[in-house]
């Protein structure tokens, strides 16, 4: 018998009660208290981050999926989408999203939610990583505002977010040329920012574009700075060669904007503050053309046809570049039966320095009064006898007839003589011409032609020019003996040349059709030919007329 | 009920829980193996309660978190139970679903659901169909470990599917409070004595 034995039925082998202490409660119910802890704590984890539930609107839902889209945000998950449902006008979608807790500090009333997709543009490829692992929704806190709980959310991802150091600026263009949301923006080839949207004016009158250069560059964003289109190639021809200038590769597919500061001892050095307006300028050449402030603006009323003349054409004094044609119009005047053309012209008058100032003249407007008291006209010149172009010349004429500034001339603008020098000054050089003829010994030249004359006919009398001819005509018998050999043999080769000669021709023809683009460029081309030929021939005509001048030049004003 | 025959217990008797030896109930160990002696398992009822409670305490979080994470290509897709089923019924693939649904949804709960009735049965003195209860609680033992069946397939699968960043799933928190359900169901069912079923038929009082 063991111990356990004898306890359990004691000393006296008798079958003795067992006393056992109840514990009112098991060791096992410890377990659904565990499992009521966890279940709690569980609870009380979903309930503590569960954060705002906000609705955003978008135009579509394309790779958006309730239940599996994320809402991130420097790519950390903040939130999930719960549902997608149509909008109420069903002209868009609604994106229910549960955010976590910690989201209620990003969202605001200023935060702007969009879908980010997989994109491809001609400067770079975006969020190649969602092909994979399918669109989510990003955001961009903002400033702080009001919460809210309600958005719109982006079609387009926004080219800067908040906390993005650097500044926007305004750019006004005639023309959007290849600009895009997103286009670089370049400061000595180097990508410094980009565009971050445009629009038109109010007024329609200009694109406004809005851009953003980033830190640290936006510090060589100066008062005086001259943006420009950097897009495509620049090439240039000129007398120093050929140029050609791109900023870089990107810009050349996708565009861009570029800037520089040129120097300019001029003021304007401190940096342009955020939302500073410029001006974009079509090229770098542009650009860097210095900007005159000072302009006036007369009108030249011009007799003559001003045909190749053309708005931008430059205003010249003695070939330095004074200014430029703003304006060309019409204008009848059926009393004088006489057609004049106005043409609006801008003075940059602070191109022209003077060594001193005369007194009384403190003013521009007294001191273009007294030069063209001394005889300063304007007047059209050939730029170019090939292409025909004109431009408008200043230029002292002593003999003109008096002349003045009319202060009221059409338009509004003053009216500033002009002189319609081409066809006078042809007038006054014939004079001198028939001068010089009159100045010719005719008499002279006579007698020495008669002199000359009897000299050829005793030249012409001689046996040996008898002798010479009969010879000759021996030479051309033989010729025409060669000639008909010649034909008897090439024939048929030519006839043979004839008819690949036709064919080509065929093929010339089908390229050369009514409809074919070679034809209206070749038209252009002849276009082109003929104003030349023109020009040529008015060359010729002055030549000929002139002949001295193909040695000594146009001659001068007298 | 017609004459049953006598019990164990009506005769004085036990039988040894781990070698079945019929000793006198005087005893209170085993003669044989020497484990300790009892007529019906101790507080059979209240420890089946217990396990039972816990064992549906887990099964919120067993059917409300996810089950498995399926990492595609960078796009991770969490799916309880539930959201399987209903992908599976989604892509027609019925008969999947129904095995996954039955086995994992619909068993355990059933499970619950018999023990509880069961014990309350007991509780009440109740003598209805005894053969019955004692069929289904035998029913509930031999199903049980077959509810293990949804680990198995997570389990296999977090390690057949390893294919880096191309694809791979992960176990998802359900997994440990489904894995708990079934072992606490499991011991709730061991827990239980299903002779307390007869012993109201027979007119004994229990002295548990």
């Amino acid at each position: 018998m063991t111990d356990t034995d004898l306890e359990a039925n004691g000393a006296d082998g008798l079958p003795r009660a067992e006393v056992r202490r109840r514990r009112s409660l098991s060791l096992v119910w410890v377990v659904p208290i565990v499992a009521a802890l966890i279940g709690a704590w569980l609870v009380f984890k979903a309930l503590s981050e569960k954060g705002p539930e906000i609705t955003i609107a978008f135009k579509s839902a394309e790779g958006l999926e309730a239940g599996k889209t994320k809402v991130r945000y420097k790519d950390v998950d903040i939130g999930q989408v719960t549902a997608i449902e149509l909008s109420e006008d069903l002209k868009g979608v609604l994106v229910r999203a549960a955010l976590v807790r910690d989201a209620e500090r990003l969202i605001s009333e200023n935060t702007r939610f969009w879908v980010v997709r997989a994109r491809v543009s001609a400067s770079a490829i975006y969020g190649l990583g969602t092909v994979f692992s399918g669109a989510y929704i990003d955001l961009d806190p903002g400033p702080p505002g009001k919460p809210a709980r309600h958005f719109t959310g982006l079609e387009e991802p926004p080219v800067v977010t908040t906390g993005m150091p650097g500044r926007h600026f305004l750019l006004e263009s005639e023309r959007r040329e290849s600009i895009e949301i997103g286009s670089p923006v370049y400061f000595r080839q180097i990508r410094v920012g980009e565009v971050v949207s445009f629009h038109l004016s109010e007024d329609g009158s200009k694109i406004v574009s809005k851009i953003f250069v980033h830190d640290p560059y936006h510090r060589f964003v100066r008062r005086n700075t001259r943006f420009w289109f950097a897009s495509g190639l620049d090439v240039r021809i000129d007398s120093a060669g050929i140029r050609v200038r791109t900023e870089s590769l990107v810009s050349l597919l996708a565009g861009g904007i570029a800037f520089d500061t040129f120097l300019d001892p001029g003021d304007g050095r401190e940096e342009a503050p955020e939302g500073a307006v410029f001006r974009l300028h079509a090229g770098m050449d542009a650009a860097k053309e210095r900007e005159y402030d000072e302009r006036d603006l007369y009108v030249l009323l011009f007799d003559e046809s001003v045909r190749g003349l053309s708005r931008g054409a430059p205003l010249e004094f003695r070939g330095l570049q004074v200014g430029k044609v703003i304006d060309i119009k019409t204008e009848l005047d059926l009393a004088s039966n006489r057609v004049r053309i106005p043409v609006v012209v801008a003075l940059e008058t602070d191109r022209i320095a003077l060594r001193e100032r005369p007194k009384g003249m403190e003013t521009r407007e007294a001191l273009l009064a007294f030069l063209v008291e001394r005889g300063l006209r304007a007047q059209l010149r050939t730029a170019s006898l090939l292409t025909g172009q004109l431009y408008v010349a200043l230029d002292f004429f002593p003999k003109a007839p008096p002349a003045r500034i009319s202060p009221k001339g059409p338009y509004g603008y003053p009216e500033f003589p002009t002189t319609p020098t081409p066809f006078e000054e042809i007038g006054a050089k014939l004079n001198r011409l028939v001068d010089h003829l009159d100045r010719m010994p005719f008499d002279e030249i006579g007698r020495d032609l008669r002199a000359t004359i009897k000299g050829a006919r005793r030249v012409a009398d001689s046996p040996e020019l008898v002798e010479a001819v009969q010879s000759l005509n021996g030479a051309l018998k033989e010729l025409r003996e060669l000639v008909r050999e010649l034909r008897a043999g090439a024939a048929p080769e030519l006839t043979a040349t004839l008819e690949e000669a036709r064919r080509a021709l065929a093929a010339a023809q089908a390229t050369l059709a009514a409809d074919s683009p070679v034809q209206a460029r070749l038209n252009a081309a002849l276009d082109e030919l003929a104003a030349a030929a023109r020009a040529l021939r008015t060359l010729a005509d002055y030549l000929e007329r002139h002949p001295e001048a193909a040695l000594f030049g146009k001659g001068k004003e007298k | 009920m017609t004459a049953s025959p006598r019990t164990a217990r009506q005769a004085g008797m036990a039988a040894c829980e781990v070698c079945l030896l019929l000793s006198p109930r005087s005893r209170s160990r085993c003669p044989r193996c020497r484990s300790p002696l009892h007529s019906r398992k101790p507080q059979s009822i209240s420890r089946t309660w217990a396990l039972l409670i816990a064992a549906l305490l887990f099964y919120f979080p067993a059917n409300l978190l996810p089950m498995t994470t399926v990492v595609t290509l960078g796009r991770a897709q969490s799916d309880t139970i539930l959201s399987g089923v209903v992908y599976f019924i989604q892509t027609g693939s019925w008969p999947i679903a129904a095995v996954i649904f039955i086995a994992s949804i619909l068993v355990p709960l059933l499970k619950i659901g018999i023990l509880a009735f069961l014990l309350v049965s007991v509780q009440r003195g109740s003598t209805y169909r005894p053969l019955e209860r004692t069929r289904l609680y035998r029913i509930t033992e031999l199903v049980g470990r077959w509810s293990m069946l949804d680990i198995f397939v997570v389990t296999v699968l977090v390690a057949l599917v390893n294919l880096g960043a191309l694809a791979s799933i992960q176990a998802g928190p359900a997994a440990p409070f489904f894995a708990a359900v079934v072992v606490l169901t499991m011991f709730a069912a061991m827990s239980f004595d299903p002779r307390l079923i007869w012993d109201r038929c027979s007119g004994e009082e229990s002295d548990d």
